[in-house]
């Protein structure tokens, strides 16, 4: 069964402008899903149609029908869709509301009206999982950025959602935290089987873990497949071209050049190693030539 | 302090202020006021809480000059600063030795608050330090674009308008942010709350009681029955 299905889905937050048209999606049980595209694609209202805060938070009129874990959000409260699916929203800072790291675990947990002990024991684990494990005590306020996105994590995983949404996780981090951040939802999703619907503009920070990538367009998906397939589409598209990674960007230019293929790259280490090698052969040739 | 309930230190708040109203002798108070200063040692208050103790005797002393310089007596004035001192001391030894989940917990389990009102207090300072950053932040930017806190007092609050407006409505986005998280984690099906806090009444508390329930007794019979 599907995690999450799109199926000809169209929002509206005004009932005038579409924010997202005619929407036909679907997310794989256990597939790290990163949705891109420009300012005003409709990446965040995708989010927010598959937890549910649209259109039962905003209102607005919608057509067509998105359903999680075989649920249909429309006929589902945000509390009832959040038992299977766990949202981090881009300012992840507002979305921490307790005094303590232990207390922000807590928290979902205590509204569903789990006991203490099963909630002292889920803290721990959960926080381990998270790489926060001896934090409890220490105020959420002390907590530097990447760990507060950690906590924001953490607070959503308490509840064990198979499906985690996170819109713009590392857009507040430095590079070393989004290596971070990237790879504790890489293991999320592997080692758990979690299902990732990720929000990222910086392709470059999710190749490496992303086994579907969608790119919205004014509200619609302009294209979707492997990393590999969607990328040479947007190296070729005028409008999309900038998204691609400047490394990517420097292959497909290459490729069509030199008549050359490389391999698929999942990060910038292995551009660098290939481009690297194919330098030193071009020179190599120069001098025999010369 | 530090050990004793939250309940029991709100009912020592409320029980005391009303001693400091009904006593009306300055040495009552000061010897009330010297008690108070003797708990705040015994509790070991954070630091911050000391420098406001100093500020709030600054502000008494103040308030009791001000009052003999516009003509009441001099028993009188000491008595007016010497209330206002233990009353808004006592708020700050309150503040200074319980943790605010253990006081939002004491206020929905045992005083019966709606558990949403003692969440907004908690909710409410857990952002006080992302605020005074985000004032920060705003005010660097905006001196880099010419705001200055300096001149008269009428444009320095013009001036101030840059700042208060770029936080008023950052504060508008960030409560929405705040009630959708609440509401996808399920905010309000459970009203017990409380993890990890510490209500529980103990001997000492039961000692406290008693002794606030004796010493009030005694103020309200010297003060109607003498």
């Amino acid at each position: 069964m599907a995690a999450i299905v799109f199926d000809n889905f169209s929002y509206s937050y005004d009932g005038a402008a579409k924010a997202l048209d005619g929407v036909d999606l679907t997310v794989a049980r256990g597939s790290f899903t990163v949705v891109a595209g420009p300012s005003g694609a409709g990446k965040t209202t995708l989010c927010f149609a598959a937890c549910g805060v649209v259109p039962h938070y905003f209102g607005g009129s919608m057509a067509g029908r998105v359903s999680v874990a075989g649920v249909a959000t429309a006929g589902s409260s945000m509390r009832e869709l959040a038992v299977n699916v766990g949202t981090v929203l881009e300012d992840f800072e507002s979305q921490l509301v307790t005094m303590t790291v232990a207390e922000e675990v807590a928290f979902a947990l205590e509204n569903r009206g789990v006991g203490h002990d099963r909630i002292a024991r889920r803290i721990g684990e959960v926080l381990a999982q998270v790489g926060l494990a001896g934090l409890e005590d220490r105020e959420v306020g002390s907590l530097s950025g990447g760990q507060k996105q950690r906590l924001a994590i953490a607070s959503v995983l308490a509840t064990r959602p198979e499906i985690l949404v996170l819109d713009e996780p590392a857009s507040a981090l430095d590079p070393e935290g989004a290596e971070e951040l990237y790879a504790l939802l890489a293991s999320l999703n592997r080692e758990y089987g979690m299902t990732l619907l990720v929000v990222e503009h910086d392709l470059a920070r999710v190749l490496a873990y992303a086994d579907n990538l969608l790119v919205l367009a004014d509200g619609r998906i302009a294209c979707q497949g492997r990393p590999e397939e969607v990328l040479p589409v947007l190296a070729r598209s005028e409008e999309l071209a900038a998204m691609v990674p400047p490394l990517w960007q420097l292959k497909f230019g290459l490729e069509e050049r030199f008549e050359t293929r490389f391999a698929p790259w999942r990060h910038e280490g292995e551009a660098i190693e290939e481009l690297g090698g194919f330098i030193g052969a071009g020179r190599r040739e120069d001098t025999k030539s010369a | 302090m530090r050990k004793t309930a939250p309940l029991t230190k709100i009912v020592m708040v409320f029980l005391v202020s009303l001693w400091a109203m009904l006593l009306d002798s300055a040495a009552a108070l000061a010897l009330l006021t010297a008690a108070l200063v003797a708990l705040f040692a015994l509790s070991k208050a954070p630091a911050a809480s000391y420098k406001a103790l100093g500020s709030l005797g600054i502000f008494a002393a103040g308030l009791t000059a001000m009052q003999f310089a516009l003509g009441a007596e001099a028993e009188f004035s000491a008595v007016v600063g010497l209330r206002m001192a233990m009353m808004t001391g006592l708020f700050i030894l309150l503040m200074a030795t319980t943790r605010i989940q253990d006081l939002t917990a004491a206020l929905v389990r045992q005083l019966r608050v709606p558990y949403e009102y003692a969440f907004m207090v908690t909710a409410s300072l857990r952002f006080v330090p992302d605020l005074l950053a985000e004032v920060k932040a705003v005010q660097e930017a905006q001196a880099c674009r010419g705001y200055s806190n300096r001149g008269s007092v009428a444009r320095r609050l013009r001036n101030y308008l840059t700042i208060v407006q770029p936080l008023v409505l950052r504060s508008v986005t960030r409560s929405e942010t705040m009630a959708m998280s609440l509401e996808l984690r399920g905010f309000g099906a459970n009203r017990a709350g409380g993890y990890g806090t510490s209500i529980a009444f103990g001997y000492r508390d039961y000692l406290a009681l008693a002794a606030l329930a004796a010493g009030t007794a005694m103020i309200v019979a010297m003060r109607f029955y003498r």
